[in-house]
């Protein structure tokens, strides 16, 4: 009944990305996100509404104001603690634990696709924002959309990861992604400076200054040391998440 | 109450292999409580039931023989490797858990060429469809399994734990929510699996399921490891209860005062129209029962066992 | 046949036996002795009572944060008082009544997404709704019951450091007998303005949070609504008074916190900062609230009235 010999099964990881995209896709959780993403285009179109062609203006209050304060870690949070949102509730984890497979590369596929979504969404809705109000300003607009998109690409990557591997530790990841979205970067960092270092959001703005200062006060971060600091977290986020899989163990339930 | 030495049953070992499932003082506990306590036993081609009242620790047996618990003391082989440490063993065990939840909104299909995939299996497609026939499932292959029944769900779990066709099977409960016909179509299918030579492990609490699958069996009752082996020898063991034995003659009276006087025969009880015989030598009495019956000159028309059925064995063993 | 079965009812052909349990022969309170129980309950799960340590925690420390200035002031009250003495400290830098809550409202936000969901999830994901509504309480008592306990859950987070302040200006001060009877009508305003503030947020919380199951979804829509209708009628207030349109003006009236906040001054006779329409009176914020009050709870009972259960 075997059917030709097994090849590698690396390349099963792209059939976890795809199980996992349609996973995150439920109806609700869409619709929502969808919403949100929506909200720079509306901005954009109320701008033009009055009139106003205003780079800064707008990259100030909707790009980072309500972009990447707002809709991209609320976004990353939804689908990074969905990621392995159904195995840990129901107990579908063994489906793919018992299989020839490296956990790492679960723990990789799965972020991936999260990811994935995330950045679709995120960078989809600047890119409209963007095409509506800042991109007629000319040279300026263009490249304050491409700051503003490395900044979500950077920042998208660093929440996914860390709320993946937080959702594998905790089942309140949701609500520790919220506390940490809202009280940690929100307030504090706005009243401890030094707290930048710590602060994805801060990492993904000083990326976003590697295309162009983007006129924000003191940048925090300079780029170099915003992606360093990204790339580490992503990578220890992963492993963290990786040692946590590899500890997974089920009980025996009622038996 | 004494500590049961197990009695392995045979390993047949092909060639020098080791045994495909092998616990050597395997116990596994959490703080204070032990739910696998001390066990050991090893497994070869052909069915096994493992027979145990819930909470005795089976589904936990199950998961340590899968890997997704360690054991906390002794040794945990299957096909020579540590499923704990090792995943390159799932390529050749399959797993069939008692969890309901599969992803909903695949079709069955689909579920199942998503395990053959991460298999890493060169034709999913063909294998997927082949295991969908296998287990029946083809006309409602491309539905969501969400929309499945109970019954079809756990076919579709074992589709999905036999399409790269393992060598050892392990199934929790399989029958859980099968009606009796489906029950014996996937009782067939574990015998075409066993007669190939697999190893199949599957857990019950339902004597009749287990009774009728095969006959080897492991009891287990309160994490520890009860009886193993074919059921009928393990009541040939139990000496210590006597056997039952239903006897219809053409004159139980005179055939009750015959059989009184052997020293093998225990009690005799005279019941409407029948002779309840108490023995604890049964092969002894199946020697003189005929000699018996024809110094008396009576015909005998029934000789039934009365306590050999599986449930007796168990009930036996759960309640030393 | 054992002898001395009590027989609950017989025949010749058998009988039923009577086992012995009893029945309840008491009073049986009504629908607001229901609703009472239901509201205490509540009220004792929002603050994590009568459950694990792990569902104090938030609670806890969300409203110990909120009230955390006000406690340090109180801790510090003499310093403070000498160093407003010699001129260093402004004492309008300092938290106050009319300023606490404009200032630190994230907090009562995340209490809120923390809690909310507590109250409303769970039983509709255990799908133990039916058990509440067959019984002398109906639907809106039920919805109502809910919603008061997390009001007043929220009327004690936001009390806490009033009283702190209180005891704190107390302390200040030279003589305090004459400065309590100076503070008491100082600290009067709370008790509606936090009352208002209370009931607006909490039917928000509730209405918004009821209409999902799992705990989690609802923290989140919830955040992403204080958040965005927070922050974005603002940007589009600042962009459009600048470009001189009239209608804009009203945005900031459906703002939860700075509308609120608003409506404080109302309370305390504060001026309205510059930066909002001049047009737009503290108390339009008070009827904006009020209003919004009434949508909110309007649109939580019509979640419950149609509740498939």
């Amino acid at each position: 009944m075997i059917h030709g010999s097994p090849r590698s099964p690396i390349l099963a990881l792209p059939e976890i990305f795809r199980v996992t995209v349609r996973q995150l896709l439920g109806r609700r959780r869409t619709l929502l996100l969808l919403l949100l993403a929506a909200l720079p285009l509306l901005l954009a179109v109320v701008f033009r509404l009055f009139d106003r062609i205003d780079v800064h203006r707008y990259s100030n209050s909707v790009f980072d104001g309500v972009l990447i304060a707002i809709v991209l870690p609320l976004t990353a949070v939804l689908f990074g603690t969905g990621a392995f949102g159904a195995e840990l509730d129901e107990g579908t984890a063994l489906y793919l634990l018992a299989k020839p497979l490296p956990r790492w590369a679960v723990v990789l596929s799965k972020a991936m696709a999260a990811a994935a979504l995330t950045l679709l969404l995120t960078v989809g809705s600047i890119l409209a924002g963007a095409l509506v109000e800042v991109i007629p300003a000319g040279e300026a607009g263009v490249r304050a959309t491409e700051a503003y998109v490395g900044a979500t690409v950077v920042g998208g990557l660093c929440y996914v990861a860390v709320f993946v591997a937080v959702s594998m530790f905790t089942r309140r990841a949701l609500v520790i992604g919220i506390g940490y979205t809202l009280v940690w970067e929100g307030l504090l960092s706005s009243m401890l400076p030094g707290i930048a270092n710590l602060s994805i959001r801060q990492y993904a703005l000083g990326a976003g200054d590697w295309f162009v200062q983007l006129g924000r006060e003191p940048a925090r971060l300079p780029p170099e040391t915003a992606v360093l600091l990204s790339i580490v977290v992503v990578v220890v986020a992963l492993a963290l998440a990786t040692w946590r899989l590899m500890r997974f163990e089920l009980s025996g339930g009622t038996d | 109450m004494t500590t049961a030495p197990v009695v392995s049953s045979p390993a047949m070992d092909i060639a020098g292999q080791p045994p495909a499932i092998e616990l050597v003082n395997a116990a596994r506990w959490y703080g204070n409580v032990v739910a696998v306590n001390d066990i050991t036993f090893s497994l070869g081609p052909g069915i096994t039931g493992l027979l145990g009242p819930n909470g005795a620790g089976k589904t936990t047996l199950l998961h340590m023989l899968a890997g997704f618990l360690a054991p906390s003391a002794g040794t945990v082989r299957v096909l020579g490797l540590n499923p704990s440490r090792d995943p390159s063993v799932y390529r050749r065990i399959g797993l069939v858990p008692e969890r309901e939840s599969v992803y909903g909104f695949l079709t069955g299909f689909e579920y199942v060429r998503f395990n053959a995939r991460l298999q890493g299996m060169r034709d999913a497609d063909a294998a997927s469809r082949a295991a969908i026939e296998r287990v029946g499932l083809q006309d409602a292959a491309d539905r969501a399994i969400g929309t499945y029944s109970k019954g079809m769900r756990q076919r579709a779990k074992v589709a999905g734990a036999l399409v790269h066709d393992p060598q050892v099977l392990l199934l929790d409960e399989p029958f859980n929510g099968m009606d009796p016909r489906q029950r014996l179509a996937m009782m067939d299918l574990l015998g075409e699996m066993a007669a190939a030579g697999r190893t199949i492990l599957f857990s019950s609490h339902i004597l009749e399921e287990v009774g009728r699958i095969g006959t080897e069996i492991l009891v287990m009752v309160a994490g520890r490891l009860a009886a193993s082996g074919d059921f009928r020898a393990i009541r040939a063991l139990m000496t210590d209860r006597p056997h039952m034995i239903t006897i219809r003659s053409s004159d139980d009276r005179k055939l009750a005062t015959v059989l009184i006087t052997h020293p093998a025969v225990f009690a005799v009880e005279l019941q409407q129209n029948a002779l309840s015989v108490r023995t604890a030598h049964l092969s002894a009495f199946r020697r003189i029962i005929a000699e018996a019956s024809q110094r008396a000159g009576v015909r005998l028309t029934e000789v039934v066992p009365a306590d050999e059925s599986l449930e007796s064995v168990f009930d036996y063993l759960v309640h030393r | 046949m054992s002898a001395g079965n009590r027989v609950a009812a017989s025949s010749p052909a058998g009988s039923i036996y009577d086992l012995g349990y009893r029945h309840y022969e008491g009073k049986r309170h009504g629908r607001w002795f229901a609703a009472w129980s239901l509201y205490v309950d509540s009220l004792r799960g929002i603050w994590g009572f009568g459950r694990p340590m792990s569902a104090k925690a938030a609670p806890f420390i969300l409203a110990g944060l909120y009230a955390l200035p006000a406690v340090i002031v109180l801790a510090f009250s003499s310093t403070i008082s000498k160093s407003i003495a010699t001129g260093e400290t402004n004492p309008l830098d300092l938290p106050n009544y009319a300023n606490y809550f404009g200032g630190i409202g994230t907090f009562i936000v995340l209490f809120l997404v923390a809690q909310a969901p507590e109250v409303v999830c769970r039983d509709q994901r255990y799908l133990v709704l039916p058990l509440y509504f067959t019984r002398a309480m109906g639907r809106l008592d039920y919805a109502m019951a809910r919603l008061l306990s997390l009001a007043t859950a929220l009327f004690v987070v936001l009390m806490v450091p009033v009283i702190a302040l209180f005891i704190g200006d107390i302390l200040m001060s030279a003589d305090a007998f004459k400065a309590i009877g100076n503070e008491w009508p100082k600290a009067l305003p709370t008790i509606p303005s936090n009352l208002l503030i209370a009931a607006s947020m909490a039917s928000i919380a509730l209405a918004l949070s009821s209409y999902s199951p799992r705990r989690a979804y609802a923290a989140v829509g919830l955040l992403a609504y204080f958040l965005l209708v927070e922050f974005v009628p603002l940007v589009i207030y600042g962009i459009g008074h600048e470009a001189g349109a009239k209608w804009v003006d009203y945005l900031p009236l459906i703002t939860p916190i700075t509308g609120l906040s608003r409506a404080n001054d109302w309370f305390f006779g504060t001026p309205i900062p510059s930066a909002f329409p001049s047009s737009i009176g503290a108390d339009a914020y008070i009827l904006a609230a009020l209003a919004g009050t009434l949508l909110f709870t309007g649109i939580l009972m019509w979640r419950y009235r149609r509740m498939p259960v």
